[in-house]
């Protein structure tokens, strides 16, 4: 079983009356969250829009709805709780890993047996969550066992699939969005009024073991997967290695989680600029690193480099437990990668 | 401990009649002690059951029958018991967490071990190793090197096989593998029945099915045996000289963090995400946790009691008696009354739940049909224990905050301090 994950050890109990002066929550509200799931929202509309149109795994315009609303999704993949954890939404957008193969497995089946669920969109949320998300569709329209040439009555099952599974992500999406625009912002904003934030502390924290949680998720598992141990790396655990977006993703979710940082470090300067500092160094290296799937992990050398750039992704994990942590008064809660 | 939060004062107001207010606080030694307690005697139920089937596999094997191969199964479902209720001291405890591997891993690619059907497939990208059957093959080539199996020992089980190749799917050691030999694969889908390993797989001579019987008995001997001596190890590190309870009492508020911390992560991260809710989600009965034997909602059921035991400071042994004293619940109603009864309603809410799908799988309504897609009677059951135990972590999140212990501010990940350890 894995032994990768740092256990959360608490340490508590700064006085509360610090906190509001240290993190902004509307700004993380108005500034990040909302802005990163409308526009998730968006994305994936207009991504199940273009299916519509556009079915061929190669299509050009349906791979770049794909890449814009994937995009999408991991700028906000670090903020799984509330709407996106109710009801499993977040897994319905996004299964990965996928340590027993999962996905090739159940779209395989999906595809042998011509199933009909794929007619109905609404119908489709009854399919197992390796069918559906961003992972399946990159299957289908990267991996060359679903996205080749096929017989034309498969071709249009195919079309059919990807019309399914993208809609439902659109659905999916769409009902986040509203949970957010509905209460659940509010909710966050305003600790202290409603039972899910009963005070400031707890709604910092919520963010804060969003931010960790999300650190240690790029760190151990868009990182860690591929680069495997010295002996055994696994290049082909690489993250969306087929749409050529590994790296990518690591990018996008340490630019994202900077933004959010930021705002929940805003009155602590001190503490803000060492942070952004440590964010900094980690996207200096991604930058740096000519390997965007990681293919070089197979070889000493460019694991190293790997290696390099997920120990800067830990330092920033460290300095928020270490410095921004106490200034809030809070330590991170449980997360979803607590377990094996 | 006098250091207090604010935290609660909207509860305090609302259910602050739950509790006496005068209740005085035990020492934290005391409430370490009780945990360590109920640990000791976990473990030691779970040894002594594993025992139990140790001497019943002997029988088995000895002596093959129907009626000996049930009484193996039955067994291992009464060995299951107090070790699922361990479960919570994994999360927390290193010693624990870096030993667990060898007795509870999982899922498994079980093809390593013994025949599979031909539709579990053959070696994939994951694990080369996925149908390796060493059951089968006294010889073969495991990572570049020669192994020979002739002889199916302990050791064979636990350092050549066991993780091989680095994959974690090759679990050749522990509860798992064991089930996996007493029931085999289960071939019924969503529908009704568990797996069906005919007594004959063990026989001698022309009786013997599916070949190899005097190996796989071999098999099944020595994965028991370790079994027993895992248990036996673990049990002697909480004994009153033992490691773990030497660990946790070295420092008070580190254990006390050790308590909630394994509350919490088997809380949330394992049970309601990883065993529950994904599998769920994957409507994949592979996914089940003690997927052979259809016995997982017994495996949710006392994970869950576990975890509530350790709160109250009570374990009620396999021999009926009790395990109890001054508790992480004391501690917390001498200091905020309220969120003691929130909490204790909590774990409460989520025992009805785990019990409520422990009845009906009882009754016939097996875990694998609850996991079936559509099967909306299925997903009601196991989204109410997920829901408890996702609400059950909040209120943890606040006796932390509540208890105000200092910990150690950041353990640190193996990833951080061994990068190398990352995915051993």
């Amino acid at each position: 079983m894995k032994h990768w994950l740092a256990r959360a050890v608490f340490c508590l109990a700064l006085p509360g009356a610090a906190l509001a002066d240290v993190a902004d929550l509307d700004g993380a509200v108005d500034g990040h969250i909302l802005p990163g799931f409308r526009a998730l929202s968006q994305s994936t509309g207009a991504l199940a829009r273009t299916a519509q149109d556009h079915c061929a795994p190669e299509d050009a315009a349906l791979r770049q709805a794909y890449g814009q609303a994937f995009d999408d999704w991991i700028k906000v993949s670090h903020l799984r709780f509330g709407p996106s954890e109710e009801e499993g939404r977040a897994f319905a957008l996004a299964y990965w890993p996928d340590p027993r193969s999962k996905t090739p497995k159940a779209l395989g089946q999906l595809m042998a047996e011509a199933d009909p669920v794929a007619e109905n969109a609404a119908r489709y949320a009854d399919v197992s969550i390796a069918a559906r998300g961003f992972y399946a569709l990159e299957y289908l329209l990267y991996d060359p066992e679903f996205s080749g040439d096929l017989p034309a009555p498969q071709a249009g099952y195919r079309c059919q699939l990807i019309q399914a599974v993208t809609a439902d992500m659109a659905a999916t999406a769409a009902v986040i969005w509203q949970g957010w625009d509905g209460d659940y912002a509010a909710r966050l904003r305003a600790p202290g009024e409603n039972d899910t934030y009963r005070t400031e502390a707890e709604a910092a924290q919520q963010l804060f073991t969003a931010l960790s949680g999300g650190l240690e998720f790029t760190s151990a598992m868009r990182l860690g997967r591929p680069m495997g141990t010295f002996d055994r790396p696994r290049p082909q655990r690489a993250e969306a290695r087929r749409s050529g977006r590994s790296l990518r993703h690591v990018v996008l979710s340490l630019e994202a989680m900077r933004e959010l940082t930021g705002y929940l470090a805003a009155g602590a300067p001190d503490v803000a600029q060492g942070l952004d500092a440590a964010f900094a160094k980690a996207l200096a290296e991604a930058e740096a690193l000519d390997d965007p799937i990681f293919a070089e992990v197979a070889t000493p050398q460019g694991r190293l480099h790997v290696e390099v750039l997920q120990q800067a992704v830990e330092e920033i994990r460290h300095s928020l437990a270490e410095d921004l942590g106490p200034r809030l008064g809070i330590a991170a809660g449980f997360n979803a990668l607590d377990g094996d | 401990m006098t250091r207090l939060t604010a935290t609660t004062s909207i509860l305090a107001l609302s259910l602050a009649s739950a509790a006496p207010l005068w209740a005085e606080a035990p020492e934290k030694t005391e409430v370490l002690n009780t945990y360590a307690d109920i640990a000791a005697a976990g473990y030691g139920d779970s040894l002594t059951t594993a025992r139990a089937l140790q001497e019943a596999v002997a029988a088995l094997i000895a002596d093959p029958s129907e009626a000996n191969l049930a009484a193996a199964r039955a067994a291992w479902i009464d060995a299951r018991v107090p070790y699922q209720q361990t479960e919570v001291f994994r999360f927390g405890n290193a010693i624990v967490d870096d030993w667990e591997g060898k007795v509870n891993a999982w899922p498994l690619d079980e093809g390593l071990i013994d025949y599979v059907d031909a539709s579990y497939g053959g070696a994939t990208d994951e694990n080369g190793f996925a149908v390796l059957n060493v059951v089968a093959n006294p010889k073969f080539t495991l990572s570049g090197q020669e192994v020979d199996a002739s002889d199916i020992t302990p050791a064979l089980l636990a350092e050549t096989l066991h993780e091989a190749d680095g994959v974690e799917a090759n679990v050749a050691t522990g509860y798992h593998a064991i089930e996996f030999l007493l029931w085999g694969q289960d071939l019924n889908g969503h529908a009704a029945g568990a797996g069906d390993r005919p007594w004959t797989d063990f026989a001698s001579g022309e009786a013997c099915t599916n070949g190899n019987c005097d190996r796989r008995a071999a098999y099944l001997k020595a994965a028991t045996d370790l079994l027993v001596s895992d248990l036996d190890w673990m049990a002697a590190q909480w004994a009153s000289d033992g490691a773990a309870r030497a660990t946790l009492l070295s420092d008070e508020d580190a254990g006390i963090s050790a308590m909630l911390t394994g509350m919490g992560s088997l809380s949330y991260g394992e049970q309601a995400g990883e065993r529950m809710r994904l599998g769920l989600m994957l409507n994949d009965p592979e996914e089940e946790h003690d997927c052979f034997s259809d016995n997982t909602h017994n495996s949710h059921y006392y994970d869950g009691l576990g975890v509530q035991n350790v709160y109250l400071g009570a374990y009620t042994r396999v021999d009926g008696s009790k395990v109890e004293g001054p508790s992480l619940a004391d501690l917390v109603a001498a200091q905020d009354a309220a969120l003691d009864a929130e909490m204790q309603a909590k774990l409460s809410t989520t025992m009805d739940a785990l019990g409520a799908l422990k009845s009906a799988a009882d009754g016939g309504f097996s875990y694998d049909m609850m996991l079936e897609r559509g099967n909306d009677k299925g997903e009601a059951l196991i989204m109410g224990g997920v829901n408890g135990l996702i609400d059950q972590t909040r209120s943890i999140e606040r006796v932390v905050a509540a208890l105000g212990v200092d910990g150690i501010a950041f353990e640190g990940s193996d990833s951080l301090d061994n990068p190398e350890a990352v995915f051993q």
